[in-house]
C-alpha cells in the first residue's frame, strides 16, 4: 500500500516543483503589467468555496463523495453539454455516436496527461464506469441500473474508442454519462471500495492541480500540461468562504469575490448598480417554476379548471414580486424560451405560449364548467359541494412565498377560496411522495434529455411513490402521453425527437397538466475588472453555474 | 455507600433514556438524508434525479431496516464505541468531524463560561454585600435588562455595528490565511475571530450568576452567624468574603459544574451567526443536512456531559455535605 503509494508523490513533487517555476516566472511577468499582459493572462480569481462545510480541514477530492472540497477544477467529464441550448462541447471525447438506442461509441482523445504524468486512455473511461457495476454507490449516472433506460451489458474501451453497450434502449442516460468524472485507473483502482476513499492526492485531468489549503481556502494552480492549456489563462484559483446573499454582495462589490452563484434577489440594485462598467449578472432561464395541482383529486382533476385558473396567473406580478423582474413568464409549452425555440412544434410555433392574464377568460370558463358562484362571491364544485384549494408552500423558500401570495389572490379573484399553508420544505417533500396535498408550487427542469425532463414530468411511469420523488409530482396520466415519451426516450436523431416532442407540448397546452409560471435560473454574478469573457445574455454559450470549466476555457485579461 | 449507587443508578437509568430519545428524535423529523444530499448538489427545489438519489442512498446505506432493527444495532455499534461514518462528510468517521470542531468550542465556551462566573460571582458577593448602594441598583436593573436579550441576537447587533460597520473585527469564521496550529499568525487570526462571539456570550452568561449569587448571599446576610461575627467585632471584608460569599458560593458551584457539562453542545445560534466553526454549527449543519451520526453523536455528546457533570455534582456534594448523604440514605 505505503510503496505503491510513494512513487507517484514523487512524480507529483517533482512535478509542482517544475510548474511552480514555470508559474513564477508567468507571475512576475504579469506584475509588470496586471491589467494587460499580451498574452491575456490573469493572475488570480476568487470563487466561493465549493464545500460548504461547517468544518474545515477533513480533506476529500473524491469527486463522488458528498463533499468534495471541488468538484469542477480537477476531475473532467467526457463532454460538457450547455443546458441552454443544448450545444456540445467535446471535452475527454472527442465525439459520441449512437447506434440504435443501446449502443454508443465515444471517440476518446489523444495527448492527454493525468496530473501524475501517465497518459489517459480509454481504459480508464472503461475503468471508471465498470467501477460503478462493482459500487452502485458510484453510479451517479444510473449506468447499470433501469433509471430512464435500460441497464448497460458492458463498457469496454476498443483502441481509443469506448463501447457502451445497453440491454435495450438507453438514449436518456446520455447526460449522465457525458457529465461523468473520469478517474484515473492507475490510481482508483487500487484503493478498495472507492465509495470509502479519501482523495487527498488527486490525480486528475482538469487544468488545475492543489496548491495549498489550510482548511478555508484552497488554492488551485494552473497546470501548464493541461492539454488544452493555450485556453487556460487564469493562473490561480482559490476557492473560499461560504456567503449568503448580503455577504455575497459586498464581496463581489468590494473586488474580494469574482463571481457568485448563489441566488442574490434584485441583483441589478445590490449589486450592478455599485458599478455598472465592472459589475454583471446574468440570471439564465434553465428551467420553470410550475404550479402543481394534484391532478386525481377534486378539483385538479377537472382538466376544464385546470385550464381555467391558467388563465388567473398574473405572471407579470410574480416575475416583479419573486425575482424584482429578473425571470420572464414561462411559456406553457414547458420548453424555455427562446433557447428551445427550435423544438416548438409548427402548430405553436406562430403564436405567443406564454397564457395571457386574463380573468374574465378565467370566470368564463368556469361558468361554462359548472363551478357556480354563491351569494358570497365564492364557487362551488360543479356537484354543489364547497369547493376551497389548500396551497402547501415552503416556508423559507421566499420567492416561492411571494409566488404563491400572487397565485392565490389570482384564485380567490376568480372565487376560488384559497389560502396559503407554509410548511418546512421536507414536509413539502414528504407530500409529493404521499400526494396528499392539493396545490403546490415545483421545478420543471429544462435539461437537454427531454425525454428525462418535460417527458419524465408527464408520464405515468413517473410518479412518486413512497419513498421517492419522481417528477410526475401532480399524477397526471395518460396512455397516448406515456407512448409519446416512450418513443421520445428511444430517439437519438434529433429531428426526430422534435416530432415525438409535439404531442407533449400539445398536452401542456390542451390540457394543462401543471400551469407554468415563470422561468428559474442557472445563475451567476461576476466582475470583468480581471477577466472577460463570461456568458451573458448575448452570448449564452454555457449555463453559467453549471458549466465552469467550459466558461473559465473562454476568461481572459481584459484588453 | 447506598448514596453512591442509588445516584450511579440514576445516572444509567437517564442515560439509556438519552441514548433512546438521541436515537428517536431525529429520525421523526420529516425528510430523507440522501436527498438531501442530492439537492444540496442540484439546487433547493431542482428536479432530484432518481439515479443519484439510488446511488447516493447506496452510498449512506441508511437509513434501512426496520427502526427496531435500526435501534438494536445502533445500541450495539455504541457500545463498541462504533460512531459510524458522517453522511455529510462521507466518508470520514464521525469522531473525526468533531475532532475538527471540539478545540474551537471547548476553548470559545469554556473561556466564557469561566470568566462569566467569576464576573457574575463577584459581582454577584459585591451587590448584595451593598445592598440598595448605586452599584447594586445598576448591576441588579442592568441585569434584568440584558437578562431578557438573546446572546445570539447580541451578536447580530455586534456583528453589524464592529463587523460591518466599523470594520474592526472579521465577521464569519475562525481564521483566514493561517494554517492551523500553535503558530502566532494562527493565534492571532482566531483570536481576532473569537473576539467577537465572546463578547456575545459574555454580555448575557454572566447575569445568572450574579443575580443566583446576589441572592443567596442576601439570604445569609440574614442568618444569625453573621450578625454574631459582625458582633464580634470582625473587619467587614473578611465577613463578607470568608462567611458570607463561602457559604453563598455552594449552589452556584453546582451550577457551574453543570453549565460545564453543557459546554460541548457549543453555543449552537451565536456559532451560527458568526460562522463560527465550533461544535454548535456542526450540530446546526448535522440537523439540516439529516446527517443521522453526526447528529447523535454530538447530541449524545452534549446530553451525557451534563450527566457526568451532573453525577459528579452528586457524588461531591454527597462527600462535602454530611447532611445530603444523611437525608437521603
Amino acid at each position: 500500500m505505503t510503496r505503491t503509494r510513494t512513487k507517484p508523490t514523487l512524480i507529483v513533487t517533482g512535478l509542482t516543483a517544475a510548474a511552480l517555476a514555470l508559474t513564477g516566472c508567468a507571475g512576475s511577468a504579469s506584475q509588470k503589467d496586471s491589467k494587460a499582459s499580451a498574452d491575456g493572462m490573469i493572475d488570480q480569481l476568487t470563487f466561493p468555496s465549493e464545500a460548504d462545510a461547517a468544518v474545515g480541514g477533513l480533506v476529500n477530492y473524491n469527486p463522488n463523495s458528498p463533499k468534495p472540497l471541488t468538484a469542477t477544477w480537477l476531475y473532467e467529464p467526457l463532454i460538457v453539454r450547455n443546458s441552454l441550448t443544448c450545444e456540445e462541447t467535446p471535452w475527454l471525447a472527442t465525439k459520441s455516436t449512437w447506434e440504435g438506442g443501446n449502443k454508443l461509441t465515444f471517440d476518446i482523445r489523444d495527448g492527454v496527461k493525468w496530473s501524475d504524468g501517465q497518459a489517459f486512455t480509454a481504459k480508464d473511461v472503461a475503468f471508471t464506469f465498470n467501477l460503478m457495476k462493482q459500487y452502485p454507490a458510484f453510479d451517479k449516472a444510473g449506468v447499470w441500473n433501469n433509471t430512464f433506460g435500460a441497464p448497460a451489458k458492458s463498457v469496454t474501451a476498443q483502441g481509443n474508442q469506448v463501447v457502451f453497450e445497453f440491454t435495450g434502449n438507453a438514449a436518456p442516460k446520455y447526460d449522465g454519462i457525458i457529465a461523468t468524472k473520469i478517474l484515473p485507473e492507475h490510481v482508483y483502482s487500487k484503493v478498495g471500495d472507492p465509495t470509502k476513499y479519501v482523495d487527498k492526492t488527486p490525480v486528475s485531468t482538469g487544468p488545475y492541480k492543489v496548491g495549498s489549503y489550510n482548511g478555508r481556502r484552497l488554492v488551485l494552480e494552473r497546470r501548464a500540461d493541461y492539454w488544452q492549456a493555450d485556453k487556460v489563462k487564469v493562473q490561480k484559483i482559490v476557492l473560499e468562504g461560504q456567503y449568503d446573499a448580503a455577504q455575497a454582495a459586498l464581496k463581489l462589490r468590494a473586488g474580494q469575490l469574482d463571481a457568485y452563484y448563489g441566488e442574490v434577489p434584485n441583483p441589478k440594485k445590490t449589486f450592478v448598480d455599485a458599478d455598472p462598467k465592472n459589475n454583471h449578472f446574468y440570471y439564465a432561464p434553465n428551467g420553470m417554476t410550475v404550479l402543481t395541482g394534484n391532478d386525481q383529486q377534486k378539483p385538479f382533476s377537472d382538466v376544464k379548471f385546470r385550464e381555467a385558473i391558467s388563465y388567473a396567473m398574473n405572471k407579470q406580478d410574480m416575475s416583479l414580486k419573486a425575482t424584482y423582474g429578473v425571470m420572464k413568464p414561462a411559456s406553457q409549452t414547458g420548453l424555455k424560451l427562446p433557447s428551445m425555440a427550435s423544438l416548438v412544434p409548427a402548430k405553436y410555433s406562430g403564436e405567443d405560449t406564454v397564457l395571457p392574464y386574463d380573468l374574465a377568460k378565467a370566470n368564463q370558463l368556469l361558468d361554462a364548467a359548472g363551478y357556480k358562484k354563491g351569494a358570497d362571491g365564492k364557487r362551488t364544485n360543479p356537484d354543489g359541494s364547497p369547493l376551497s384549494v389548500n396551497f402547501s408552500v415552503q416556508a423559507g423558500f421566499i420567492d416561492y412565498q411571494a409566488i404563491a401570495d400572487v397565485v392565490v389572490k389570482g384564485l380567490n379573484d376568480i372565487g376560488v377560496n384559497s389560502k396559503v399553508t407554509a410548511s418546512a420544505p421536507d414536509s413539502v417533500d414528504g407530500q409529493k411522495k404521499t400526494g396528499d396535498f392539493q396545490l403546490m408550487l415545483e421545478y420543471l427542469h429544462g435539461g437537454c434529455e427531454l425525454a428525462k425532463n418535460i417527458g419524465a414530468k408527464l408520464s405515468s411511469t413517473q410518479i412518486p411513490t413512497k419513498t421517492d420523488i419522481f417528477p410526475n409530482v401532480q399524477r397526471f396520466s395518460d396512455p397516448a402521453v406515456d407512448a409519446a415519451v416512450t418513443k421520445l426516450a428511444s430517439d437519438t436523431d434529433k429531428e426526430s425527437q422534435k416530432a415525438d416532442l409535439a404531442p407533449l407540448v400539445d398536452t401542456m397546452m390542451t390540457k394543462f397538466p401543471v400551469t407554468a409560471l415563470i422561468y428559474a435560473p442557472a445563475r451567476i454574478l461576476y466582475r470583468t475588472d480581471k477577466a472577460v469573457g463570461w456568458p451573458s445574455e448575448d452570448n449564452a454559450y454555457a449555463n453559467p453555474q453549471d458549466d465552469k470549466l467550459l466558461v473559465l476555457t473562454h476568461l481572459t485579461a481584459p484588453k | 455507600m447506598t448514596y453512591f449507587a442509588r445516584k450511579f443508578g440514576f445516572f444509567l437509568a437517564t442515560l439509556w433514556a438519552v441514548v433512546t430519545l438521541n436515537f428517536l428524535i431525529p429520525r421523526l423529523q420529516p425528510g430523507d438524508p440522501a436527498e438531501i444530499m442530492v439537492k444540496r448538489l442540484a439546487g433547493k427545489d431542482a428536479a432530484l434525479d432518481p439515479a443519484q438519489v439510488k446511488a447516493m442512498r447506496a452510498m449512506l446505506g441508511a437509513p434501512d431496516g426496520s427502526l427496531w432493527n435500526q435501534y438494536v444495532s445502533y445500541l450495539g455499534e455504541l457500545v463498541h464505541g462504533n460512531f459510524g461514518l458522517s453522511y455529510t462528510y462521507y466518508p470520514y468517521k464521525v469522531t473525526d468531524v468533531i475532532a475538527q470542531a471540539f478545540w474551537w468550542t471547548v476553548v470559545l465556551v469554556v473561556v466564557t463560561q469561566v470568566v462569566s462566573f467569576v464576573v457574575g460571582i463577584v459581582l454577584g458577593a459585591y451587590a448584595a454585600w451593598r445592598r440598595n448602594s448605586r452599584l447594586d441598583s445598576i448591576v441588579t436593573l442592568g441585569s434584568t435588562f440584558l437578562g431578557t436579550l438573546q446572546p445570539f441576537w447580541i451578536g447580530l447587533l455586534l456583528l453589524y455595528v464592529f463587523g460591518y460597520s466599523l470594520g474592526w473585527f472579521p465577521t464569519s469564521g475562525g481564521y483566514e490565511e493561517s494554517t492551523p496550529g500553535f503558530n502566532w499568525p494562527f493565534i492571532q487570526e482566531a483570536v481576532s475571530h473569537s473576539f467577537l462571539p465572546a463578547l456575545a456570550l459574555l454580555i448575557v452568561t454572566p447575569i445568572g450568576w450574579i443575580l443566583g449569587m446576589r441572592n443567596t448571599m442576601i439570604m445569609n446576610l440574614g442568618e444569625d452567624y453573621i450578625r454574631l461575627a459582625k458582633a464580634k467585632g470582625l473587619r467587614d471584608r473578611d465577613v463578607a468574603l470568608r462567611y458570607a460569599a463561602r457559604n453563598a458560593l455552594l449552589p452556584s458551584v453546582t451550577g457551574f459544574a453543570l453549565a460545564l457539562g453543557g459546554v460541548l453542545g457549543g453555543a449552537i445560534l451565536v456559532e451560527t451567526v458568526f460562522d463560527y466553526p465550533g461544535l454548535g454549527r456542526l450540530m446546526g449543519e448535522a440537523v439540516q443536512n439529516k446527517d443521522y451520526p453526526l447528529l447523535q453523536t454530538l447530541m449524545l455528546l452534549t446530553t451525557a456531559g451534563v450527566l457526568v457533570a451532573n453525577l459528579a455534582a452528586d457524588l461531591l456534594y454527597g462527600v462535602l455535605d454530611p447532611r445530603a448523604r444523611r437525608a437521603q440514605a
